[in-house]
C-alpha cells in the first residue's frame, strides 16, 4: 500500500516536472505543416547554385534539393518561397515560411531571433574574388579600395572595420558582380564556397579567389524560434545529422558543380557509424 | 481671364498670369500617343544590336545573347510584369478609394477632418515612395487574424498598401482641384433648391468632377505602373527582380543587362502607350468650353 | 549632455529590445547616420544647381528654330519626367557606365571609371529634376509680356540688359512656387540612388538595420521623420523667399 502510494506520488511528481519543462512546446509549426500536408521552405533564389531560379519559375539548387528531402521524409508536399538575405529571417519570423535553408551564416545574434539547430550542415568563410590583374596577396591590400559586396551579409561590416576596405553594397549580387566587371569595384566579397562555384562556372576567366579565408563560418538552417527545442527543431537536427554522415551533402555537391568542401569529408569520418565495414 | 496688376494709372500688365503651373497632368499621356509607331520596332532593333555594340569583354553573340531572353520571356512576362500590372490596379483601386474620401475630407465643412486631411496629403505627397514602401513593408504582418481564421497578406500586397498612401494623397488633390473648379454657382442652386450638402456633393457636383478627374487619374495610373519596379528593391517578385534572378542563374554575363533591362523598358511603354492614346482622346471628349 | 542621451537610449535598448536607437549612442553608427545625411544634402544641392543649368539650357533650346533640336528636347523632358528615376538610375549607371573612360589607378591597372555611382545618381537625378525645369523656366520667361520688353527697349535697354534686368527678376518670381515643388521632389528622390549603392541616408540606415535587427523600428521611425523635416525646412525656407521676392498685389498662384 505504502509502496503503491510512493510510487504514484512519484509519478505525479515526475509527470508535473516533465511536462513544465516541455509545457513550452506547443509544435505550432510542426502540427501546421502536418495538418496541411505542406511545407513551406525558404531558399534563394539569386545565388546559384545553392538556390536559383529556372527558367519556368521553378527554385532549384542544392539547398531545394534538400528541402525536397526533408518533405519527402515528413510525408508532406513542398512549397519552396524565395528568399533574400534581407528578409530569410523575418519571413521565418513572421510564420511566412516554416523552415530556412537559405545559405545563412550561424551567427550569435541570429540565434536569438531564429532557430538555428545543430550540427550546422555546411561551413564557408569570407573570401574575395578579384581580377588576377591586381594580384591581391593579402587582405591588408583592400585598405580604402571600394569592395562590392551585397546588402545584409555580415561580413561586410567585419571587412570594413578589421581591414578598412570601403564597401559598396548592392540590393542582389547580379549587380554587385556587374559592378565588378565594370571595374567600379576592386573586388567582389562574398562566401569562398559561392565564389568557388562562380570561378568554376567558367564565366569568370579573369578573375581569382586569391585570398586566404577568413572567418570560417559554420552555416546554420533555422525553424522558428519557438520550435527549436521541440519536434521540429529535433527533427531537423536528425535530417542534418543524416545528410552529414551519409555523405548525401557530397553527392549534392558534385551534382550541382561544387567544389567538394573538406568540412563535408570531416564530418562524415567524424560521424562514422562504428559498426560500417 | 488675365489677372492684372491695377496701378490705376495703366491697363498693361505687368506680369501675365504663367501659362503653366504644374506640370501638364497629361504629359506623358500625350508625348506617348503621339509617338509614331515605327518607334517600337526601332527600339526593339535597338535592343538587338546593342550586344554587339557593347561586346567589349562579353563572350556572347547578339544571338546567343536573344536566345537566353527568348529562353527566360514566358516567365518574365506572366509572373513578372503581371505581377507589375497586378500591383498597380489593386493600388489604383485602393488609392482612388482612400483618395476620394481624403480628397471629400479636404474640403469638408468640418474644421477638425479638413485639417485632418491636409496633414495626411502632405505627410504622403511629401515623403519619398520608396521610405513609405520600406515602413509600410516592414510592420505590417503577413497574415492577420479575422475572427478565428488567419488571413494571409502575400508580400505583393503589402507593396500595394505601400504604393496606395502617395497615390492616395495625389488622387485627393485631384479631386479637391476638381471639386473646386465647378462654378460656384451651382451650389448656390442646389442650395436654393433645398439639397442638402451630402445630396449636392453626392448628385450634382462629383458627377461634373469625374470628367475633369478621369484624364488626370489615367495619367497617375501610367506614372505608377512606371514605378512598380520600385518594390524589386524589397524583395517583391515582379518584372525587375525577375530580370536580376535569371540573370544571375545564367552566371551574370554583361551582355544580358541591355537585352533583359531593354525587353522591361519595352513592355513597359507596349503596355502604357494604348493607355496614352485613350487618356489624350477621353480628355478631348470631355474638353469643357470655357 | 551628449552622456546623458546616450545612457537614455542605452537604456531603452535594454528594456525595450525592438527599439534599439543604436546609431544614437554608438558613435561609429552615428557617424553613418550623418554621412549618410551629409550625401543626401550633397546630392540634393549638386542636382538643384546642375538641374537649374539644364533648365536654363532646355528652356533657350525649345525657342530654336531647327525642328531637329525642338523635338530632341520635348523627347528629353517627356521621357524624364515620367519614368521612374530607378530605371533611369540603373540605366544610366550599369548600361551607360560600361562606356566610360576609366582612369588607370595608381597600381598600373584598376581601372577606375571617371565617373563613380555617385557620379552617376549626381548626373540621372538632374536631368530628371532637370526636364520638369525646362518647363518651369520656359512659362516664367513666357509670362514676361512683350510689351515690358518693349517699353524696356524703348528706354534704351539693349538686349542682354532687358534680359537680366527685366525679363529673368519677372520670370524667376514667376517660377518660384514651381521650383520650389521640384526641390521638394528631387530631396524625395534623391532615395531611390539606393539602387545603384550610392551611401545616402536610406541606404544607410538600412546597412544598420541589417547590421543589427533590433534597430530597424527605430531607424525606419527616424527615416521616416527625417525626411519629413529635410523637405519641411525645404519647403518653409523656400516660402520665405517666395515671400522676399513676391510682387506687391499679385499674390500666389494656386
Amino acid at each position: 500500500m505504502k509502496t503503491l502510494s510512493t510510487l504514484t506520488t512519484a509519478a505525479a511528481l515526475l509527470a508535473t516536472t516533465a511536462s513544465s519543462v516541455f509545457a513550452q512546446c506547443s509544435n505550432d509549426t510542426w502540427n501546421k505543416i502536418m495538418d496541411r500536408g505542406t511545407i513551406v521552405v525558404g531558399v534563394k533564389a539569386d545565388t546559384k547554385p545553392w538556390g536559383y531560379l529556372n527558367s519556368d519559375g521553378s527554385l532549384i539548387g542544392m539547398e531545394a534539393d534538400m528541402a525536397a528531402q526533408v518533405a519527402e521524409t515528413l510525408g508532406v508536399e513542398l512549397e519552396l518561397v524565395g528568399v533574400q538575405s534581407s528578409n530569410r529571417m523575418q519571413f521565418l519570423e513572421q510564420g511566412k515560411i516554416d523552415l530556412m535553408i537559405a545559405t545563412m551564416s550561424d551567427r550569435a545574434d541570429r540565434r536569438d531571433i531564429v532557430g538555428v539547430v545543430q550540427p550546422n550542415y555546411y561551413t564557408s568563410g569570407t573570401n574575395i574574388m578579384a581580377p588576377k590583374a591586381l594580384g591581391f596577396t593579402d587582405w591588408s591590400q583592400l585598405k580604402d579600395k571600394p569592395v562590392c559586396g551585397k546588402q545584409g551579409a555580415f561580413y561586410n561590416k567585419i571587412i570594413e572595420e578589421r581591414h578598412g576596405a570601403e564597401v559598396i553594397a548592392f540590393t542582389g549580387n547580379a549587380e554587385a558582380k556587374q559592378a565588378l566587371r565594370d571595374k567600379k569595384c576592386v573586388a567582389w566579397v562574398y562566401d569562398d564556397s559561392s565564389i568557388a562555384a562562380d570561378l568554376a562556372s567558367g564565366e569568370y576567366g579573369d578573375y581569382e579567389m586569391p585570398l586566404k579565408t577568413e572567418d570560417d563560418n559554420p552555416w546554420g538552417l533555422a525553424v522558428p524560434k519557438g520550435e527549436e527545442s521541440c519536434v521540429f527543431g529535433k527533427f531537423m537536427s536528425g535530417m542534418q545529422y543524416g545528410w552529414l554522415q551519409s555523405g548525401e551533402l557530397l553527392e549534392l555537391e558534385e551534382k550541382w558543380g561544387i567544389q567538394q568542401s573538406q568540412f563535408l569529408i570531416d564530418q562524415q569520418d567524424r560521424f562514422v557509424d562504428w559498426l560500417s565495414e | 481671364m488675365d489677372r492684372h496688376l491695377h496701378t490705376g494709372s495703366t491697363d498693361l500688365p505687368v506680369i501675365l498670369e504663367p501659362t503653366y503651373k504644374t506640370p501638364d497632368p497629361l504629359g506623358f499621356s500625350r508625348w506617348l500617343a503621339s509617338l509614331p509607331l515605327w518607334t517600337f520596332p526601332v527600339m526593339a532593333s535597338l535592343i538587338v544590336i546593342w550586344p554587339t555594340i557593347a561586346s567589349a569583354q562579353t563572350a556572347y553573340s547578339t544571338s546567343a545573347a536573344l536566345g537566353i531572353l527568348w529562353k527566360w520571356l514566358p516567365l518574365l512576362v506572366t509572373k513578372g510584369f503581371a505581377q507589375n500590372i497586378l500591383i498597380s490596379l489593386f493600388t489604383m483601386l485602393f488609392g482612388t478609394l482612400s483618395g476620394v474620401l481624403l480628397g471629400l475630407g479636404r474640403v469638408s465643412d468640418v474644421g477638425i477632418i479638413r485639417k485632418f486631411s491636409w496633414l495626411m496629403v502632405q505627410v504622403f505627397r511629401n515623403s519619398p515612395w520608396l521610405v513609405l514602401l520600406f515602413i509600410v513593408m516592414l510592420t505590417l504582418p503577413f497574415e492577420i487574424q479575422v475572427g478565428g481564421s488567419y488571413i494571409a497578406i502575400p508580400d505583393w500586397m503589402k507593396a500595394v498598401f505601400g504604393l496606395s498612401l502617395p497615390i492616395m494623397a495625389n488622387i485627393a488633390e485631384i479631386v479637391r482641384g476638381a471639386i473646386q473648379s465647378v462654378p460656384s454657382a451651382q451650389w448656390e442652386a442646389a442650395e436654393s433648391l433645398a439639397f442638402s450638402r451630402r445630396q449636392t456633393m453626392w448628385q450634382i457636383i462629383l458627377p461634373q468632377c469625374f470628367k475633369r478627374m478621369l484624364p488626370p487619374w489615367m495619367n497617375w495610373f501610367a506614372i505608377l505602373t512606371m514605378a512598380t519596379p520600385l518594390v524589386s528593391l524589397l524583395g517583391v517578385s515582379e518584372l525587375v527582380t525577375l530580370s536580376r534572378q535569371a540573370m544571375e542563374a545564367e552566371g551574370n554575363n554583361p551582355s544580358l543587362l541591355v537585352p533583359f533591362f531593354g525587353f522591361a523598358l519595352l513592355i513597359f511603354f507596349v503596355y502604357c502607350y494604348p493607355i496614352a492614346r485613350l487618356t489624350v482622346r477621353l480628355e478631348r471628349k470631355f474638353a469643357l468650353k470655357g | 549632455m551628449i552622456e546623458l542621451i546616450q545612457e537614455y537610449f542605452r537604456t531603452m535598448a535594454e528594456n525595450h529590445p525592438k527599439w534599439n536607437f543604436i546609431f544614437f549612442y554608438e558613435p561609429r553608427q552615428w557617424e553613418r547616420v550623418v554621412s549618410g545625411l551629409i550625401v543626401t544634402l550633397q546630392l540634393s544641392v549638386v542636382c538643384v544647381v546642375l538641374s537649374v543649368i539644364i533648365g536654363v539650357v532646355g528652356a533657350l533650346a525649345q525657342s530654336s528654330p531647327i525642328r531637329f533640336v525642338r523635338w530632341l528636347v520635348q523627347g528629353y523632358i517627356q521621357i524624364f519626367r515620367n519614368t521612374p528615376p530607378m530605371i533611369q538610375l540603373l540605366f544610366f549607371y550599369f548600361a551607360l557606365g560600361q562606356f566610360t573612360p576609366t582612369v588607370t589607378g595608381a597600381d598600373g591597372w584598376t581601372e577606375q571609371p571617371i565617373i563613380s555611382n555617385v557620379g552617376w545618381a549626381i548626373i540621372s537625378l538632374s536631368f530628371f529634376a532637370g526636364a520638369f525645369n525646362v518647363e518651369i523656366f520656359r512659362a516664367g520667361i513666357e509670362a514676361v509680356p512683350k510689351s515690358t520688353q518693349e517699353a524696356a527697349e524703348a528706354l534704351g535697354f539693349n538686349r542682354a540688359q532687358i534680359y537680366t534686368n527685366v525679363t529673368f527678376p519677372l520670370a524667376l518670381r514667376v517660377s518660384l512656387p514651381s521650383l520650389n515643388n521640384n526641390l521638394i521632389n528631387l530631396v524625395k528622390t534623391t532615395t531611390q540612388a539606393i539602387a545603384i549603392a550610392v551611401p545616402e541616408l536610406l541606404y544607410e540606415m538600412v546597412s544598420i538595420w541589417n547590421d543589427y535587427s533590433s534597430a530597424q523600428n527605430a531607424a525606419m521611425t527616424v527615416l521616416f521623420f527625417a525626411y519629413i523635416g529635410l523637405v519641411g525646412i525645404l519647403a518653409l525656407g523656400m516660402n520665405r523667399w517666395e515671400h522676399k521676392l513676391m510682387v506687391p498685389g499679385f499674390g500666389k498662384n494656386s
